[in-house]
């Protein structure tokens, strides 16, 4: 599903003129197979976010190569990595960013609306998917009327809403308390099981990384893999 | 996303920021009202005089000048041209008509010409029909009133006098002949304006039309009419009292009349083409055209100044709506919306704004424009002491649809420009760094 080789970016930090080289990705390689649950986990300032955002796209490495369903991806442009996330990638991020001014409801459908798709189909696939996640009862609510648990699992819904083969979620229990963790973690598992979603998990919870098949560990810009 | 959701996303936000959005939409409704109701004081000011110059004459007359009298074959071959609807020619006679109803008599001008174009060019009467007998005759509007008696002259004298000392001016409309001049016969004696004044013998001729009233109030038409064909007896009638040539007594003058006014320019390009000393109304109404077309686009440029002006808080509201929604653009981009579709929604805000303001310009512009049209004449007849103001419908200002189109234009295009660059600012936002801001 995913081949990354040689993956190498280096960030230039400090004044214009004085900057200093700090190389954050040092020759990556991995590979993500259909289905299954990939955890990265290592400390703060390893280099496994900024993996992420170049997985992503959000930004481009300066070597190396990344294959999603075998269509190189780094050399994108930004219109076309755009839509290319829009088709291929679902996204979990820590903070939930979910859109304030919106309803529940409207959250989850935003990324069909950015797929042009019509209003009836759109109304029919957020409802059947907020039925499957346990959300109908608080669509109409706003964000803030819900809880952190409710929100992670909008988030989660809007990933979703777009059957991507892959789900990218970036500390997706980072702002949760423990039981709610558990709850969302259960439910994680439970779409990997029954849908066969793949899931590339970035996290520093060891706890999170107990649910992924395999896990590699980041550690100074380098990517080692660990037994499950 | 469907245009209809870009619209949804963009009204959410515009409700999201009501007040500042609604202050921002008075700037650029100020600004665009400025700019239209500043130009339609040039646009009004042309109107105003263009109906001055067309109202007096016929505008599709072209006139022929110079000491050249036209042939019988000139005219021939002019009437043959395109578009050319006729020749009329004017014989003016260099004396006075002096005409008597019972008590009542009066001095006025005497024109011959072909009826039957004289009455191509003049179309309606106010009264009766166009001769069709020698001794008939077409007399002006004002025939009957300058028909007098000598007590009528008598109270004129006295009336002019009185208003003369209360500083105004008596036209003598209250006298004259009031009964219709249709079949009232007349006599009518020449007098010579040149040589010997003596008085022609009386002539019998019977008024069977009375012409349109002048396009001017201040205008006084008493003028005699007849068939060209009466040129040879009225010369008969002079010949006897002075020893005049006919030459030196009737002199013609030609007018050439186009079918429509489109067609009065290339006609007249083609008369001076062909040698004639031609001139038409509109030779003036173009130089006057050109004038008032640097006027509008000077007036124009001022007024876009303050659409400019107004341009600054569309700038300022889309950059603080960009810093704003940082976030919400970083999250869009995130879950798959192209750098094209954030300008476009960001443009279409400031787009909206433009649109929105010009609308409300527009119309109080026209508000404007009416209540200035109706106050303005008040206010200086109240200033000046002068009637003009209020009764010659001058147009102060005028607003005709190239104007909103051009002022549309400008204030939605500065708008969009405007709004350009905070759209660029939000397409550029990085990803990372919008994900990481505090909620």
């Amino acid at each position: 599903m995913i081949q990354v080789e040689n993956l190498q970016h280096t960030f230039l930090i400090g004044k214009r003129g004085k900057e200093k080289q700090v190389p954050v990705l040092k020759g990556v390689n991995f590979a993500v197979n259909k289905g299954e649950i990939v955890a990265i986990v290592g400390k703060s300032g390893s280099g496994k976010s900024t993996l992420l955002q170049v997985l992503a796209g959000f930004m481009k490495a300066e070597q190396g190569s990344i294959k999603v369903n075998g269509k190189e991806t780094v050399h994108l442009t930004e219109t076309e990595s755009a839509a290319f996330r829009l088709r291929h990638f679902g996204f979990i991020f820590q903070n939930f960013q979910l859109m304030p001014g919106l309803t529940a409801f409207e959250n989850i459908e935003l990324p069909l609306k950015l797929q042009g798709l019509r209003k009836a189909i759109r109304n029919e696939k957020v409802k059947k998917l907020m039925d499957k996640v346990g959300l109908t009862e608080v669509a109409d609510h706003y964000p803030n009327e819900l809880s952190g648990g409710q929100q992670q699992r909008v988030s989660i819904a809007r990933a979703l809403i777009t059957n991507p083969p892959v789900l990218l979620a970036d500390e997706p229990t980072g702002s949760l308390d423990s039981e709610t963790e558990q709850d969302i973690l259960l439910l994680i598992q439970s779409l990997n099981r029954e849908l066969g979603l793949t899931f590339v998990i970035i996290t520093h919870d060891e706890e999170v990384a107990t649910i992924a098949h395999r896990r590699f560990r980041m550690y100074d810009g380098e990517l080692v893999k660990e037994e499950a | 996303m469907l245009f209809k959701d870009q619209l949804d996303f963009v009204t959410q936000h515009i409700k999201k920021n009501k007040l500042r959005v609604f202050m921002t939409i008075l700037a650029a409704t100020m600004g665009c009202a400025f700019l239209i109701v500043l130009a339609s004081v040039g646009f009004g000011l042309q109107e105003s005089l263009r109906n001055e110059i067309l109202s007096n004459e016929t505008v599709t007359k072209i006139q022929v000048y110079g000491d050249k009298q036209l042939t019988d074959e000139q005219v021939q071959e002019i009437k043959k041209l395109d578009h050319v609807e006729t020749v009329l020619e004017t014989i003016s006679i260099n004396a006075s008509a002096h005409s008597f109803l019972g008590d009542r008599d009066t001095t006025s001008n005497l024109t011959l010409s072909d009826i039957q174009d004289f009455e191509q060019v003049n179309g309606k009467l106010a009264e009766g029909n166009y001769p069709s007998k020698p001794n008939e005759i077409v007399v002006g509007y004002h025939f009957a009133q300058t028909l007098l008696n000598e007590a009528e002259r008598t109270i004129i004298a006295e009336k002019s006098k009185k208003a003369e000392a209360d500083g105004t001016y008596y036209d003598g409309s209250e006298e004259g002949y009031k009964e219709s001049m249709i079949g009232k016969n007349i006599d009518l004696s020449l007098v010579s304006n040149i040589g010997a004044n003596d008085e022609t013998e009386k002539m019998s001729y019977t008024i069977v039309g009375v012409m349109e009233k002048p396009s001017y109030d201040w205008m006084v038409d008493n003028a005699i009419h007849m068939d060209k064909a009466q040129k040879s007896v009225l010369a008969e009638s002079l010949s006897k009292v002075s020893e005049i040539k006919e030459e030196e007594v009737f002199f013609s003058e030609f007018n050439i009349f186009a079918d429509t006014l489109e067609n009065v320019k290339p006609l007249l390009e083609k008369l001076k083409d062909n040698g004639y000393s031609v001139y038409s109304v509109t030779e003036q109404l173009d130089q006057m055209n050109v004038f008032f077309l640097v006027l509008k686009i000077g007036l124009i440029f001022v007024g876009t100044i303050a659409v400019l002006i107004a341009s600054i808080g569309i700038f300022n509201t889309m950059t603080m709506a960009v810093t704003e929604r940082t976030r919400e653009i970083g999250v869009l981009k995130a879950i798959g919306a192209s750098p094209k579709l954030i300008q476009r929604l960001f443009l279409m805000e400031s787009t909206f704004i433009g649109i929105f303001g010009t609308l409300i310009a527009v119309v109080i512009s026209y508000a404007v424009s009416f209540a200035a049209n109706i106050a303005l004449p008040l206010i200086l007849k109240a200033a000046t002491g002068e009637d003009a103001f209020a009764t010659n419908d001058i147009t102060f200002s005028l607003i005709p649809w190239q104007l909103v189109i051009i002022a549309s234009a400008i204030s939605v295009g500065v708008a969009m420009i405007s709004g350009y660059r905070p759209a660029r600012k939000a397409t550029k936002i990085d990803v990372i760094q919008a994900l990481r801001q505090e909620l």
